[in-house]
């Protein structure tokens, strides 16, 4: 039995003499490594193919204009814009801006890229509101004005998003080939679902920049593993920071944490039957849920309770009273449940997730807490994509949901809130208030700084009493890094998936 | 001989259809809608009309009978279709894929016999002892204690205290052979620990079985050496059901590594399958459940074979 | 049994937990209390809280139900439709067959993975699903197991037969081959339970299994996964049980296929053989070649130690053949492999002696031992089919106990072997030198172990039963083959055997056993013209003789450990008399003879007279 002794011994010993050499691949200077959170399912600057995929656009594409750090929009493509009339906006293009293959970006070219957004075969994001634009006009190269068919004053937001990416018309075509941007990273090649490598692009319009000299972007799905090969030193920077990891990563004084609120979990109905129409049981699950206990459960505590509509605390059209509207006050609840004629609670099902912790988790804490005002909920946790379609079909009682708003402006909440809207998993199902949809029209076209605070201040109220969604808990997004990453920020707010364009000012050491 | 050849070809090939029809039929009738996933991604909702018109480009709004048609005469031209996802060819994905997951249950498979089989002799061999109690008592272990956690604390020892290895991970053998060893070892070492169990679980009962056997006695009758009856005449006849076994498992393992090569971030085979099915992306599930069943066919095939070589009794019947 | 019991009764322990879980006055295992979530343990909860701030001690109990209600269910289920499945299957074959495995190939083509995000998605998770997932993917196996056990149980003897009295094929399923595939399925049955319950957590960590927030090991894991590094125990509880279920399971199962298969019960110790006796018997010479004095065989058994050889003598000269015989149970084949050291582990050697040219084997270390077995020492084996290995070719077979014996180059030995297949009958040897035992047949298996016995020149080989496994026509030419060997290279021979007319023919002497004893033992033609020992005469009229009916001896040989009293034949003896049931009779020498009987005088007269 020498033999296999011995055999026994070469097979356990195998695994300290690997390790025994320098494993770890050298750092090439300049080149910084990313995390992502999974590889990009495809990269398509005019469609939604999720956060990853938007990291990754930011790097390739440039729009119109975009988010500063601080939240603000600030030119890109184009150098001003400004709206002549309520329906009218004009943009002046930079001279400088260049896509990739080198030719110069014209407003023909911007032209081109709203009318292929707008055409009768696309699935662009912002295909609808690109079908609301009446007219473009092209006086010169470097000028573009857009005629909307009614008056929109969000419309600069939407050229800032990562859906209305500017890529050349001249861009190769066959399958599998990337449009062309003007970004300030060229992706040079990549290793399917592995990892990206893109370069610096010498002739980005913004000078000096981008600063790093390349990105290798490493896809790692599981969140752990995101941890480990950062903590590991494999990566230098890595997006989606789990929750759990934040304050060992906050602890370790090779790493820093940069995390803002951003996300946030909110329940959304089936309105189409008692008890549930009722808007007074509605509000009493809202009065019902300690929002603490979802944000210690789900989040670790990194994270805010939210009792009001999604409208972040920095905001302007924020007010802490309204906030705090639907704050835990289980006697309320249970009063607002008698008012209703259910004072001892009604059986019900809580529609979520398995496939997603924080989607289950949540989903846990609210049964608790309904439970203890009398409502009886079971959990249905299928995988995401049955709980998507049972969402859109108004297959469920009340549903747990998380998201972001498209932007920090108000009237990103309309797609939660505007039961006009064709039915779909993010809001409410068979829930229509009028008085909602009538502000929310109203902030779209109104220009006037004030008065669009009172319009939302107005909505906000209502919302708390019809209740179309009740807001759970805002989440902490975070991007943790090696001390040496300069330049990076994490966004503010619905913002934080935009962090990625913040990259282009990046500096290793 | 040509006739049993050709009646296995012909059983092999329906049951290859019978699986792809199973398959396209479950896919399809589970709820989610690929068009509307792909363009919900992140939660939020897309325009209707998008999702309609994707839905038609993709020619998803086709009867499902049409599908199944267009499917299998695909197929029959050796075509897999393209993603829903990317549009990449589904065949390409795979032919990339599959020979890393291969290498990783091969190279579980190995550390499995490597380890497995002397352990198990040897503790077939002690029947009864501290060792025997004790090995045995660590493939319970080895079993019980589920894959991801198993890999999360290697990665948690190795990558993040020791620093010894890489997170994990995936770097192609031609690029980089030393690292893609190095990214190899603990995926594979994940994959073996339960093929480990199971090889000295069987190695253990298969060896004590033939130890009773009439020609065992016979070859202790020869005045053979220890050694030499172990080998010769219990090992070469316990290897048999070992690697039944193994074989079997190891056909398992192909769409099975998901946990291992999620938690090491190995791109084999099994995260696009489990993607795709979240995706709802058809032609990927089905083309990667359709190489699945092939190889295993093929497997058996290789299996006979082995049994032929290993065992002359198979080799005439 | 007892081995079953202590496993039995670990499983049995968890399960009893499991099952106690309500009325253990446990707190709620779903009731959160997130201001203490993660708590470590404490007086109210003693294995700490988990993310939620459930009790985690209830919660793994709990949980305890989930997970084996699971487990056992699905294995059930697996069971009872895959046995089904394998039993149709395998009798009916056909279409039967082929539906029954080809489906089960379908189910394995599935990833298992795949399987059950298919499954749960379409039903909703959930246990039941759960079940049902589980018990699909078992099924194969159940289904596989099965099929083959019926395979081999419809080519028994006893199902042969059963048939043949024109027993329905239902009625052959359930009464004659389900109990006979029962061992293997139970194994499959506890395996499958053992896996189930990992699964189980598997399935549950990919939020297949059961729902949150009913408790469940494998959720206790996914749950405790996240928080590992705040707080490790949350994992190491439900691992823990884990383990303790599993390895309860698997020893379980391996009871379970010791008891339904006994042949796997006891391990031969290949090493530890150096079983040197107490009290040295000091050395005698004299003219016999093998001298076995006293020879006693001991065995431990649950009820207590039994002697199935006791007290045997017998002596052998060189060139002489002597045969043992007696029926089934006698201790003949154990006193042979006592003389040969290749007792099974479980026997050992109480008293007596075995001298081989003066050194007594009985005291030999094994590896002295091993020098003189297939050298000086050679034993041919009742069924040359089993005897062989079946995966190395029969003239290899035949080089290896040269090899081991003897150093030579490999060409010589080709054409030993070459000479040695000659020698003892087999045709074109060339060419039977490289076939595999099952391309033989069974006189050609046996001339094979023949050639392997004499291979050494042997100065004693002993034969136990060689022609017992043969064909009639085929048995006479064995032993007539063993005869002309011992003729041309004057080994000794010992001949053990039942078959009378066969002892007549080649015998010199013959030793007559019953239940472990000696009986009888003196020159052939004297033992069968005056047998002394009522057995003998027993024996000897049982053989067929003419037209002679021949007479059957009433009654079987007693168990070892329910000997009689006095004489141990007494029972079953025509002439006993009450001093015969008393006492048991001692060996003595009459006549040139050795006899253990009172009577014998008594009955040679009487026979004499009649």
């Amino acid at each position: 039995m020498m033999a296999t002794r011995r055999s026994v011994l070469a097979a356990t010993a195998g695994l300290p003499l690997l390790a025994a050499a320098p494993a770890r691949a050298q750092r090439q200077p300049g080149v910084l490594r990313f995390g992502l959170s999974s590889f990009p399912p495809s990269i398509q600057p005019w469609v939604n193919t999720g956060t990853a995929a938007a990291t990754v656009k930011l790097l390739i594409y440039r729009g119109l204009v975009s988010f500063a750090p601080d939240g603000s929009l600030r030119g890109e493509l184009a150098e001003t814009w400004h709206n002549e009339t309520p329906t009218s906006w004009v943009f002046r293009l930079r001279e400088n801006a260049v896509f990739q293959n080198g030719d110069r970006v014209t407003s023909e070219d911007i032209r081109w890229n709203l009318e292929q957004i707008a055409a009768e075969r696309s699935t662009a994001f912002y295909r609808a509101q690109a079908q609301g634009i009446a007219r473009i006009e092209t006086p010169d190269a470097r000028t573009i004005r857009i005629v909307t068919a009614e008056p929109m004053v969000t419309l600069p937001l939407w050229f800032a998003s990562y859906h209305m990416m500017m890529v050349s018309p001249r861009s190769p075509t066959a399958a599998g080939a990337l449009p062309i941007g003007a970004g300030p990273f060229v992706l040079r090649s990549q290793e399917r679902g592995v990892s990206l490598d893109l370069v610096r692009f010498d002739r980005y319009y913004k000078p000096g920049l981008p600063r790093l000299r390349g990105i290798r972007m490493i896809a790692y799905a599981d969140e752990n593993l995101r941890v480990a090969a950062l903590q590991a030193g494999d990566v230098d920077l890595i997006e989606y920071v789990p929750w759990q990891a934040m304050a060992s990563i906050e602890a370790d004084p090779r790493l820093r944490l940069d995390a803002t609120d951003g996300p946030f979990m909110y329940l959304t109905f089936n309105a189409s039957r008692p008890p549930l129409s009722d808007a007074r049981v509605r509000r009493a699950i809202a009065h019902a849920i300690r929002r603490e206990d979802i944000v210690k459960a789900a989040f670790f505590g990194r994270g805010a309770p939210l009792e009001g509509l999604p409208i972040p605390p920095g905001s302007p059209f924020h007010d802490p009273e309204l906030a705090a509207g639907w704050r835990y006050d289980p006697a309320r609840a249970r009063a607002l449940l008698a008012e209703a004629g259910v004072p001892n609670g009604f059986s019900t099902t809580i529609l979520s997730t398995a496939q997603y912790g924080m989607h289950k988790d949540t989903a846990e804490v609210v049964q608790q807490h309904l439970a203890a005002v009398g409502i009886q909920a079971e959990l249905r946790l299928p995988d995401w994509p049955t709980r998507v379609t049972l969402g859109n079909r108004g297959q469920f009682d009340i549903a747990v949901m998380g998201t972001t708003t498209e932007n920090n402006d108000p009237d990103g909440m309309s797609n939660l809130l505007d039961g006009s809207l064709p039915a779909s998993f993010v809001r409410s199902a068979g829930l229509r208030i009028p008085r909602i949809e009538e502000l929310l029209a109203q902030g779209r076209s109104e220009f006037d700084e004030a008065r669009r605070r009172a319009i939302y201040a107005e909505l906000q109220r209502v919302a708390l009493a019809e209740v179309p969604i009740v807001g759970l808990a805002w989440r902490s997004q975070g991007y943790a890094m090696v001390p040496e990453v300069r330049g990076f920020r994490a966004m503010p707010g619905a913002l934080n998936f935009f962090s990625g364009i913040t990259l282009e000012e990046a500096s290793l050491g | 001989m040509l006739a049993w050849t050709v009646r296995r070809l012909l059983i092999s090939l329906l049951l290859i259809w019978a699986v792809a029809t199973v398959v396209f039929t479950l896919i399809h009738l589970v709820p989610g809608d690929p068009a509307e996933l792909l363009l919900s991604a992140g939660g939020v909702a897309p325009d209707p009309a998008a999702v309609a018109e994707l839905r038609e480009r993709l020619g998803l709004d086709r009867p499902i009978a049409e599908q199944y048609a267009s499917f299998l005469g695909g197929v029959v031209r050796g075509d897999l279709g393209r993603s829903i996802v990317d549009d990449h060819p589904v065949a390409e994905e795979i032919l990339l894929r599959l020979p890393r997951t291969l290498e990783l249950i091969g190279a579980g498979a190995l550390l499995a016999v490597l380890i497995g089989i002397p352990v198990g002799t040897e503790a077939a061999l002690r029947r009864g002892t501290l060792f025997d109690r004790a090995t045995g008592a660590t493939a319970a272990l080895l079993l019980a204690v589920p894959i991801f956690v198993v890999g999360t604390l290697l990665v948690l020892v190795f990558a993040q205290w020791l620093r010894w290895m890489p997170a994990g991970g995936y770097v192609p053998l031609a690029a980089d052979p030393w690292r893609h060893l190095t990214l190899l070892t603990m995926p594979a070492l994940a994959v073996a620990k339960g093929l480990v169990a199971v090889v000295f679980r069987m190695t253990r009962t298969a060896v004590l079985d033939t130890l009773s056997r009439d020609f065992v006695r016979t070859a202790r009758a020869k005045g053979l050496s220890p050694s030499r009856i172990l080998v010769r005449h219990v090992l070469r006849n316990a290897i048999i059901p070992v690697l039944t076994v193994l074989a079997l498992h190891m056909g398992s393992l192909l769409g099975g590594t998901v946990l291992v090569e999620f938690v090491f971030n190995w791109p084999g085979m099994s995260t696009p399958l489990l993607k795709a099915v979240e995706a709802r992306d058809y032609p990927m599930v089905v083309g990667i459940v359709l190489t699945i069943s092939i190889l295993f066919v093929a497997l058996n095939l290789v299996m006979d074979l082995g049994y032929a070589a290993l065992d002359p009794r198979i080799r005439h019947a | 049994m007892r081995k079953v019991a202590v496993p039995a009764a670990l499983v049995a322990a968890v399960i009893l937990v499991a099952l106690a879980a309500p009325v253990l006055d446990l707190p709620d295992p779903v009731q959160q209390d997130i201001a203490r979530r993660l708590a470590g343990p404490s007086a109210d909860s003693p294995l700490g809280r988990d993310e939620f701030g459930r009790d985690v001690l209830s919660r793994l109990i709990w949980g305890a139900r989930a997970s084996l209600t699971v487990a056992f269910a699905s294995a059930g289920i697996a069971c009872v439709v895959g046995a089904l499945l394998g039993l149709v299957g395998g009798w009916f074959r056909g279409l039967g067959e082929l539906l029954a495995l080809r489906s089960m190939d379908v189910v394995l083509c599935f990833p298992p993975i795949l399987l059950a995000l298919l499954v749960v998605t379409l039903l909703g998770p959930g246990s039941s699903t759960l079940i049902l997932v589980l018990a699909i993917l078992f099924l194969p196996g159940f289904v596989r197991v099965t099929y083959a056990e019926v395979l081999s149980a419809r080519s028994h003897d006893y199902v042969e037969a059963v048939r043949a009295l024109g027993a329905g094929p239902l009625r052959i399923l359930l009464v004659t081959v389900l109990p006979n595939v029962a061992g293997p399925i139970l194994v499959q049955l506890s395996l499958a339970v053992a896996a189930a319950v990992v699964l189980e957590s598997g399935l549950s960590f990919l939020g297949l299994g059961v729902v949150p927030p009913e408790p469940s090991w494998g959720l206790m894991i996914r749950g405790a996964r996240s928080t590992m590094a705040q707080a490790p125990l949350l994992l190491l509880w439900p691992c823990v049980a884990l383990t303790f279920t599993i390895l309860a399971m698997n020893l379980l199962c391996d009871a379970l296929r010791d008891w339904v298969d006994p042949r796997t019960a006891s391990a031969v110790r290949l090493r530890a053989v150096d079983r040197v006796l107490p009290g040295l018997v000091p050395r005698r010479r004299n003219d016999a070649l093998l001298e076995v004095e006293g020879l006693t065989v001991e065995i431990d058994t649950p009820s207590g130690a039994i002697r199935p050889v006791q007290d045997v003598s017998f002596s052998v000269r060189a060139g002489e053949t002597v045969a043992i015989v007696g029926e089934s149970g006698s201790g003949k084949s154990l006193t042979a492999a006592a003389v040969m050291g290749l007792l099974p582990p479980a026997a050992r050697i109480q008293a007596g002696a075995a001298y081989l040219d003066g050194t007594d084997l009985l005291r030999l270390d094994e590896s002295t031992l091993r020098r003189l077995r297939g050298s000086a020492l050679a034993m041919v084996f009742q069924d040359p089919m089993s005897s062989l290995n079946p995966v190395h070719r029969t003239g290899d077979q035949v080089a290896e106990v040269i090899l081991a014996h003897r150093r030579l180059p490999r060409a010589v030995v080709r054409r030993e072997v070459i000479d040695l297949f000659r020698r003892v009958g087999i045709a074109d040897p060339e060419l039977r030198a490289d076939a595999f035992p099952h391309e033989m047949s069974g006189g050609m298996r046996q001339r094979v172990m023949i050639a392997m016995a004499i291979a050494n020149n042997p100065r004693l080989l002993i034969a136990d039963e060689p022609t017992t496994a043969l064909d009639v026509t085929v048995q006479a030419q064995i032993l007539d083959l063993l005869a002309g060997l011992r003729r041309q290279t004057g080994m000794a021979l010992v001949l053990i055997t039942h078959n009378l007319g066969v002892v007549a023919e080649i015998a010199d002497r013959v030793v007559v056993m019953y239940a472990g004893q000696v009986v009888e033992q003196g020159e052939t033609k004297a033992v069968f013209a005056r047998p002394m020992h009522p057995y003998t005469r027993a024996l000897l009229a049982a053989v067929p003789e003419g037209d002679e009916k021949p007479v059957g001896i009433p009654g079987t040989v007693p168990p070892p450990h329910a000997m009689p009293p006095g004489c141990r034949f007494a029972p079953r003896c025509p002439h006993a008399e009450e001093p015969c049931r008393t006492a048991p009779p001692v060996l003595r020498a009459l006549d040139g003879r050795v006899v253990r009987c009172i009577r014998a005088e008594a009955l040679l007269e009487q026979s004499a007279s009649a």
